[in-house]
């Protein structure tokens, strides 16, 4: 079985296929129904809305799946096609399920200068995956990134909301072990 | 556009012009017959993103290249569309549209109509720079008749906007972004949008390509002749494909007044599905109670004998041309037989947003205003025939007819190009040529009398309806007959109220409105 690789690490894959496993809904309850309304007061239009409620599937998800989008177009009146250009144009949204831990490791200039690719080829095998998939016990996904903003720090790699700086290849496996 | 105050004179490659205020660069540059390389503007669709940078130009005193599709036209500007900083510019972008584009020209529909073909040709390199493995995006479904090669995709988006400007349904989308774009509908809801086709025409390349025609004809195996759609009563002006006698695709054709650059999807598949059924190839007559092939000096004889006098009914179709109906009403007066009707095959409105004069018609016939405007009467289903009393059918009129529709009649004259089961009953069959293949006119819902030209030959010995009608009315002591279509709308033009003053040669390809009398609301009292 060949799992679904991050859109990140999948360049070279024709015309994505959808990922059809299974997302909560997102407005069906209080929460969602709250977060909508809070968000969509902010702005004028409607339309604006859309970013953060992206935003607000990732985090409910881990991901944002063909489901979660068609829903989000009904909520803010835009066509689901529209709703996916949008998806798809930044990559920080998650096209495909990660992780608990999204690892991202920059291999931009600087961190590249200091080691970037190979510590980034460290938390590969030292999860066991290959770039995109998640680990076999649900808990990593590695994937390269582009500049974190950290280039005096490099190497630099996100994990979900925290940076670690600084990394080296041998730092890796101590990274990882502060990870629950 | 005459007044003096609002024009700008601007010297374009070397040319002076005088333009309008607001005209942008590119449209000022076709004033002076220049004409700038561009993917992304389309003079149809009004969003002007500028982001092929196809169109840069060099303008004297402007220390960068700009985009001359949205860059305004000002008083005493020099511009350079050839110059070296222009020249270089434009093969940068050729160069990075060709790095991941697959060169598969030879099996490419859009190759020999392609502009990425043509400006490569004409400012691109001979050879690639790029070493590297190119991109493969492969091939997608955006309709259920449209297809989309990714990779020979420019990313221009005249498809995207075309659906969000003028279709008025944003369900044609970019997905990805920078060299990883492609173009995309939501999973599950591919386009279904009445005039989508139109996003095949706007392509630039051969990235969007009908099913119905992928693979089916080269560029230049195709003839191109001028038509008008027979596929409901706003008559959009088409260009019909022919390859080896067969329509292969029917395409839009600029008439701001009809249809501006846009047709819908009903419409393309009229022409190309008519390609099909049995055809009269040779006139026939019943002798001896058998019906035998006959010359047309034979037939045309042979009918002005046997036709009688006494009355009848008669049947018209709204799909042939006003020529024929109005020479076929003639007969009629000549035999004594009243009004005559027809009937229009009915479906669902459709209207484009973004050019609301455009509609697909509830009307599915062509002519409908021009049948109206000749006497025949609208009906719903055929005439009675009474026994032994003559019938006169024109055009496709008896299709869904049962098969002993007019067996009871006394003489029997069918003039049309198929050859329907109830057509076996006829007394005399005499073959026309169809729409595509002849020239003719019709006056669509508006009152514009429209031309059509010939893009196809007929089968066997067809003729145009006008053309022997009016040799049988010579032979009945009517008139003289007439060999020429120009000749033959003079004659009609001279007996119709409505069209007096119309010329052949006026109408041009724009077409004419009928005078007042003939307006179709007057028209149908």
């Amino acid at each position: 079985m060949t799992r679904p690789l991050h859109p990140a690490a999948a360049s070279a894959q024709p015309f994505q296929v959808a990922d059809l496993r299974p997302t909560e809904r997102l407005f069906e309850d209080p929460e969602g129904q709250d977060r909508l309304e809070k968000v969509v007061s902010r702005y004028p239009e409607k339309r604006a809305a859309l970013l953060p409620m992206l935003g607000y599937a990732q985090e409910r998800n881990g991901w944002i799946s063909d489901e979660n989008m068609a829903e989000i177009a009904g909520a803010l009146e835009l066509t689901p096609a529209y709703v996916r250009s949008v998806a798809t144009f930044y990559t920080m949204y998650n096209r495909h399920p990660v992780g608990r831990h999204l690892i991202q490791v920059c291999t931009c200039i600087s961190c590249h200068l200091n080691e970037g690719q190979e510590v980034f080829e460290q938390f590969l095998s030292e999860t066991g995956t290959r770039a995109g998939e998640i680990s076999e016990d649900g808990r990593y996904t590695v994937i390269e990134a582009e500049c974190l903003g950290a280039c005096g720090f490099a190497t630099a790699v996100q994990v979900n909301d925290r940076y670690f700086e600084n990394v080296t290849p041998d730092k890796v496996p101590a990274i990882l072990d502060e990870l629950d | 556009m005459s007044d003096a105050a609002n024009q700008i004179t601007l010297t374009i490659d070397g040319v002076e012009v005088s333009v309008a205020a607001g005209t942008t660069l590119l449209q000022a540059a076709e004033h002076a017959g220049v004409v700038v390389p561009h993917y992304c503007y389309h003079p149809g669709i009004p969003s002007r993103p500028a982001q092929c940078r196809m169109c840069l130009v060099e303008i004297e005193g402007q220390p960068k290249l700009q985009p001359s599709c949205v860059f305004p036209a000002g008083e005493g500007m020099v511009v350079h569309t050839t110059s070296e900083a222009a020249e270089k510019a434009r093969q940068s972008v050729i160069e990075f549209l060709l790095l991941n584009h697959p060169l598969d020209c030879p099996i490419c529909d859009a190759a020999g109509q392609c502009m990425l073909q043509d400006y490569a040709f004409e400012t691109g390199q001979l050879r690639s720079r790029y070493a590297e493995a190119k991109m493969v995006l492969g091939r997608d479904r955006v309709a259920d008749d449209i297809l989309y090669f990714g990779d020979r995709c420019i990313v221009c988006t005249r498809c995207v906007r075309f659906m969000e400007d003028i279709a008025g349904d944003n369900a044609l989308v970019v997905a990805q972004r920078g060299h990883k774009a492609y173009i995309d509908t939501f999973p599950g809801r591919d386009l279904d949008h009445a005039f989508r086709g139109n996003i095949v025409d706007v392509c630039p390349v051969g990235a969007l390509v009908h099913e119905d025609f992928v693979f089916k004809a080269r560029a230049w195996d195709m003839d191109a002749a001028p038509g008008i759609c027979p596929g409901c009563s706003t008559g959009c002006n088409i260009e019909i494909n022919v390859k080896e006698n067969q329509v292969v695709r029917t395409k839009p054709r600029l008439n701001t007044e009809v249809n501006s650059y846009w047709m819908c999807d009903h419409g393309r598949r009229v022409l190309v599905m008519a390609n099909r059924g049995v055809r009269a190839e040779a006139p026939m007559i019943r002798r001896a109670g058998e019906l035998e092939p006959a010359s047309w000096n034979e037939a045309l004889a042979w009918v002005a004998e046997e036709l009688g006098g006494s009355g009848g009914v008669a049947v018209a179709s709204a799909s042939v041309s006003n020529e024929a109906l109005f020479y076929t009403r003639t007969l009629l007066n000549h035999l004594g037989i009243e009004g005559g009707t027809f009937e229009v095959e009915e479906g669902a409105e459709v209207t484009l947003a973004g050019f609301p004069k455009l509609k697909l018609r509830a009307e599915r016939a062509p002519n409908a205003t021009g049948a109206a405007l000749h006497g025949y009467r609208r009906s719903e289903g055929l005439p009675e025939v009474v026994d032994g009393a003559s019938l006169v059918v024109l055009g496709d009129a008896l299709a869904e007819a049962p098969a002993d529709y007019g067996a009871n009649a006394g003489f029997f004259l069918y003039i049309g190009s198929h050859l329907p089961p109830a057509a076996g009953n006829a007394t005399a069959i005499l073959p026309a040529a169809a729409v595509p293949e002849m020239e003719g006119t019709f006056v669509n819902y508006e009152g514009r009398v429209q031309r059509f030209h010939r893009a196809l030959r007929s089968p066997g010995v067809a003729r145009p309806a006008w053309m022997f009608l009016s040799r049988l009315l010579e032979h009945l002591g009517e008139g003289t007959g007439v060999r020429e279509i120009g000749d033959a709308f003079g004659v009609m033009a001279a007996g119709t109220e409505a069209m007096q003053g119309l010329t052949w040669g006026g109408l041009g390809l724009r077409g004419e409105l009928l005078s007042e009398a003939g307006h179709p609301a007057v028209a149908a009292e």
